[in-house]
């Protein structure tokens, strides 16, 4: 093959084409040529890996030359030099062919290679063929005679660079220059494609992994998770999910939507699982939903909180979800809990209302004591009791004031807490009676002032008739705990303006106090049960968080509507409405 | 290989560029249909990169194709640079070229090559 292809690359054309018999010699060199390159193009694209292009590239450039190494030495970070020796390699050859490499790297603008560090990291790919050499004949010389430097290059871009080296002087020559480059491209491009598998590979490798940590982490989750197509068909769920549907009775279809198969199950709740997915296909994100999947009997029924949000193609090019991602949570045990807690919280509020009720008729009777003592005392002339203003009576009955006041707050905190449970379950009952509102808040306002000292509270009523038909317990409770905490709130005292005014056919009731006012991040929270303003100096400010909490459902079970507004600049204003007469 | 040029004549940087960059254009010819149409553009890379500490204004070819030079780009960055300081830091910036590819291919390529490059130089002078 050698001699073949060097003599035809060194005829001139001109000479080629002198005779028919010329021409003839011309195309079976192309022939061959062609066969040639055909023959060593297979080899590479067959290659799938390193050595397999090691062994191609060998084979292709010994038909060549007879050389005594062949080496590769791959740009990147780190680079790469693979050594692939045709017969056994002295030292000093070695050390000599990794200068000519680094001096040829560096021709090459190749970044910073230098010849021992190519004698660390080399690789050497030596065939299997060589340890039969190496036992037929000795090592190479100690020098290079020849050496040539190819650069491989794919698409213009150099990826290394090919190195021949011989011991002999003239082993490589100009003529075959060209023959030698387009082995170097084929194997130049047979590398970029194992690289590219490798990393390919490498990817899926790491994809793979990524799947399973995924499956694992869904499989062992606590909370079920399950996955519908466009249609709202389970495609995949997870054991916990899997579970919770089968204790719930469901009997799973596959490729059937939930809503067909709600249609014909006898579980009630499908039918709210199927609107929750049908919400999140609509594109709706749906967060936290409570479904009571128990029967209706029993005590705690089985609840679950589902939240589901749609997927969208990666690709962004539809809008529309190509399924659901659904997270259901088991809450029963939660319910449980809080269960426990609220007849807990009842059991002990009715613990404390049994001495709570002693010490209020105590004091009533002790206030009434000491006001008929005060009586006969200011009766007598002033002359026979010359310190009738300053009698010790008139200290005790402020004090017992004081105590009857905050045993009605104390009252009102114990009622609130068990008036708790009955909210949380709607048992919250109430007793319509007609009563005039303005005298209740008079009430309420005498009240709350005997233990405000640094507060005015002004009553101003802006209604004639006054009459309306409500629970007055229920409605004085509503009163006194934003009563209560209008003076809690304003620490530095003020006024508290109660105003009743008429709203259309509802009373208006509004409580303005000039306190430290709500921020905004309380607005959506301030009615909710245990929420407490953790604002300016919050630690001042006693309370239970359930005030507003139980006001609101009061106030809602009356047909009316609580809310609040801040001040322009001090404080905040509590309104709520009352309808006259019970609506239906 | 340099063509002698100096302050006193009349030659500008523009054309002592032009005619080093036909000269390199020349070995790109030559080498590309041996060693493939990266090999020259590599090979200028790596000569500005062993010249830039003697002719600093040749740094800016280590990492821009010897291909993308213009002559706005000469007036950008070698202002303040004589024809004669140029055409030295050029002449030095060949020699390397020469050297760089005697490295990869020997005297396969390099002598005749050599010889035109030069014999084309002195035409220009």
């Amino acid at each position: 093959m050698e001699s073949s292809v060097q003599s035809e690359l060194q005829v001139p054309e001109s000479a080629r084409r002198s005779s028919n018999g010329d021409r003839g010699d011309r195309l079976m060199a192309i022939r061959q040529e062609m066969e040639y390159l055909n023959t060593i193009g297979k080899r590479f694209v067959a290659a799938l890996d390193r050595i397999q292009v090691h062994r191609a590239l060998l084979a292709a450039l010994q038909e060549l030359y007879s050389f005594s190494a062949c080496c590769i030495l791959l740009r990147g970070d780190p680079f790469e030099l693979f050594i692939i020796p045709c017969y056994p390699l002295d030292a000093a050859f070695l050390e000599s062919m990794f200068q000519r490499i680094a001096s040829a790297a560096n021709a090459l603008n190749f970044p910073n290679i230098a010849a021992e560090q190519l004698a660390r990291t080399a690789y050497y790919d030596a065939p299997d063929e060589l340890a039969q050499l190496r036992s037929q004949r000795d090592t190479t010389g100690t020098e290079i005679g020849s050496c040539l430097n190819i650069p491989l290059t794919v698409e213009n871009r150099i990826i290394g660079m090919l190195s021949l080296f011989d011991e002999r002087p003239g082993t490589f020559d100009t003529n075959l220059l060209q023959l030698t480059t387009m082995i170097a491209d084929y194997a130049a491009v047979a590398l970029e494609n194992v690289r590219l598998r490798e990393r390919e590979n490498a990817l899926w490798r790491q994809a793979e992994m990524e799947r399973i940590r995924l499956e694992l982490i869904i499989s062992s989750m606590a909370e079920g998770l399950l996955i519908t197509d466009a249609r709202g068909a389970i495609s995949s769920l997870n054991t916990s999910a899997e579970q919770l549907l089968t204790k719930a009775q469901i009997d799973l279809q596959p490729d059937v939507p939930l809503r067909k198969l709600a249609e014909t199950s006898h579980v009630h709740w499908l039918t709210k699982l199927a609107e929750t997915i049908g919400l999140a296909l609509s594109g709706k994100t749906v967060k936290n939903q409570e479904i009571v999947a128990g029967a209706d009997g029993e005590t705690v029924p089985l609840t679950l909180n589902i939240s589901a949000a749609p997927i969208h193609d990666a690709s962004g090019t539809s809008t529309r979800p190509i399924g659901v991602v659904a997270v259901l949570n088991d809450v029963t045990s939660n319910k449980q809990v809080e269960r426990l807690k609220d007849e807990f919280v009842s059991v002990v509020s009715h613990e404390l209302r049994t001495p709570l009720t002693a010490i209020k008729g105590y004091t009533q009777h002790l206030v009434r004591r000491i006001e008929r003592r005060l009586r006969k005392a200011r009766a007598t002339p002033q002359e026979n009791n010359p310190a009738n203003a300053d009698l010790p009576e008139s200290y005790d009955l402020r004090s017992l004031n004081i105590i009857q006041s905050q045993t009605e707050h104390l009252e009102r905190l114990v009622n609130d807490l068990l008036d708790l449970s009955q909210v949380q379950w709607g048992q919250l009952s109430l007793n319509y009676e007609p009563f005039y509102l303005a005298d209740l808040l008079a009430e309420n306002v005498r009240s709350v002032q005997a233990s405000a000292e640094q507060h005015t509270i002004y009553l101003d009523i802006q209604v004639q008739d006054t009459k309306v038909v409500a629970d007055r317990v229920r409605i004085g409770q509503v009163v006194g705990n934003i009563l209560d905490n209008a003076i809690k709130y304003s620490p530095h005292g003020g006024q508290v303006i109660v105003n009743l005014q008429m709203q259309g056919e509802d009373y208006l009731v509004s409580i303005s106090d000039q306190g430290v006012g709500v921020s905004p991040e309380h607005y959506d929270h301030i009615f909710e049960r245990f929420y407490r303003v953790h604002n300016t100096a919050s630690h001042q400010y006693s309370g239970i968080g359930l005030g507003l909490y139980v006001a609101k459902a009061i106030i809602d079970r009356h047909g009316g509507r609580i809310w609040f507004t801040n001040n322009q600049n001090t404080g905040s204003t509590f309104h709520f409405t009352l309808p006259s007469t019970p609506g239906e | 290989m340099s063509p002698n040029y100096d302050n006193s004549s009349s030659v500008s940087r523009e054309q002592v560029t032009e005619a080093y960059l036909k000269a390199i254009r020349l070995i790109d010819e030559r080498v590309a249909p041996y060693l493939g149409k990266a090999t020259t553009r590599a090979l200028v890379q790596g000569a500005a990169r062993r010249v830039r500490d003697q002719y600093p204004f040749l740094g800016c070819l280590v990492y821009r194709p010897y291909t993308d030079i213009h002559p706005s780009f000469i007036r950008e960055h070698v202002s303040g640079v004589t024809s004669t300081e140029l055409a030295a830091g050029l002449d030095a910036l060949l020699d390397e070229c020469f050297a760089g590819l005697r490295e990869l291919t020997g005297d396969l390529i390099v002598p005749p090559l050599h010889d035109e490059v030069t014999h084309q130089l002195r035409q220009l002078q």
